[in-house]
């Protein structure tokens, strides 16, 4: 529940920039890096529901067709969960991989939605690029996303502990 | 519980996120390929998230307009002074070539009326522009642009609309010197048009005229318009001279002082006739 409430007004500030203030810069899909981040440390009903929350706001916020990153980060989220039961994304490489590979499903899923509903879009500059700028800063954002949960998870202390 | 609904909520359990995300995911599915076929999937959706999506885009855009404003209005002001620079130049030039256009539209003029004016003539006259103005207390002379291959010759008579400019006393190949009415030298016979009194008119050194050798018994008064009289051979007759403005006794009591104003404005004067026929004694 607190990934729930604490990833939700950070995605609206950083698609409300991404829309306005950066709208000239490929920016790292901060909202793929986070349903990646919670695919592979807590895989959860919960964080399913996120990542649908997080694709629609996604798509309001870009004024795409609404449902098509909701159904890819969707994928993705399934696949990351399928994964890390294999690998295990804890090292910066593996990390920065899985978020670049991430990306690229992403685009993927949502350039075949779109094209599917007769919509253009350009799949190297909006899909490789975007990968490669989102895999580059996968690591970092994921220590910050930790650090941030870390920030609002209540310590335990033994002593307190019944 | 029996055993197959305890294996089917097991079932569940295990693969609850599973199921949740593939059901999630078609449920998205379906939103992307009807959305554009303008059902009202996600209608609720949609009207939720405009009221959340929109006043967050509008704070961003007040802040993106007003670091836009910040900077168009002072760190963009550097290309400004350049180009405000540039433009200053532009409006220079511009002005320049105004006040150009205007000389050059003020000397069309003047040219036409002294084209008239040569059309008017029974002589045979040529036109030139002043080059040069030598007004000292001694001597009153302008340059001309003509000479001597123009035609031009000494003691031709030099005339504008309106009267008399004065008579060439220097020639050279490609350029004159006039001697103007107003020098101390300079010694013209004249007549009152409306008496016919005669007299010599010579400059005062200054921007006036007198004329000598009126009785007191001549009929002269202020207003009266002098003229040539073609005496001299210089300047034919009937050519303006000037007004008389001023009849006062001398002190010799024979002579009447007569002070006359020329009837052309030397000090302006830019354009001239010359009249290339050297006697008028004949007329």
């Amino acid at each position: 529940m607190k990934e729930f409430l604490l990833f939700l007004p950070l995605t609206i500030i950083y698609l409300a920039l991404k829309g306005t203030l950066f709208a000239a810069f490929p920016l790292p899909d901060i909202t793929l890096i986070m349903v990646f981040y919670l695919a592979s440390t807590k895989a959860s009903t919960e964080g399913a529901v996120l990542a649908f929350v997080l694709g629609y706001l996604d798509d309001a916020f870009s004024g795409g067709v609404i449902g098509t990153s909701s159904f890819a980060l969707l994928v993705i989220f399934l696949s990351v969960h399928l994964l890390s039961m294999l690998v295990q994304f804890t090292s910066p490489a593996a990390k920065a991989g899985g978020a670049a590979a991430a990306a690229l499903v992403k685009g993927a899923a949502s350039y075949y939605v779109l094209r599917y509903s007769n919509v253009d879009v350009y799949f190297f500059t909006h899909v490789v690029l975007q990968a490669l700028v989102t895999g580059f800063f996968a690591p970092p954002v994921i220590s910050a996303l930790q650090w941030l949960v870390m920030l609002v998870t209540p310590r335990k202390f033994k002593d307190n502990e019944s | 519980m029996r055993s197959s609904e305890r294996n089917i909520y097991s079932f569940l359990r295990k693969y609850q996120v599973i199921i949740v995300s593939a059901a999630l995911a078609l449920f998205s599915l379906h939103l992307a390929l009807t959305d554009k076929k303008e059902y009202a999937r996600g209608y609720l959706l949609k009207e939720i998230l405009s009221y959340t999506v929109t006043p967050v885009q509008s704070l961003m855009l007040g802040v993106q307009d007003s670091i836009t404003g910040v900077w168009n209005d002072y760190f963009f002001l550097v290309g400004v002074h350049e180009e405000n620079e540039s433009l200053k130049k532009t409006i220079y030039s511009l002005v320049e070539e105004n006040r150009r256009l205007g000389e050059d539209f003020k000397q069309n003029e003047r040219l036409r009326a002294l084209l008239e004016f040569k059309q008017s003539l029974p002589y045979s006259t040529t036109g030139a522009s002043i080059i040069g103005y030598n007004i000292e207390r001694w001597s009153r002379t302008v340059m001309i642009d003509k000479g001597s291959s123009d035609g031009i010759g000494k003691d031709h008579a030099a005339i504008a609309f309106g009267g008399i400019v004065g008579r060439i006393i220097e020639v050279n190949g490609a350029s004159s010197r006039v001697l103007l009415t107003t020098d101390l030298r300079s010694n013209i016979d004249v007549m009152i048009e409306r008496s016919r009194v005669k007299g010599v008119v010579e400059g005062n050194g200054t921007d006036g005229l007198v004329m000598k050798y009126v009785r007191q018994v001549d009929e002269v008064q202020v207003g009266d318009q002098v003229i040539t009289s073609g005496l001299s051979g210089i300047f034919p007759k009937g050519l303006i001279v000037g007004e008389v403005t001023r009849v006062e006794k001398s002190g010799d009591n024979f002579f009447k002082h007569v002070e006359v104003r020329p009837a052309v404005d030397l000090g302006r004067l830019e354009e001239v006739l010359i009249i290339r026929e050297r006697s008028f004694y004949n007329e």
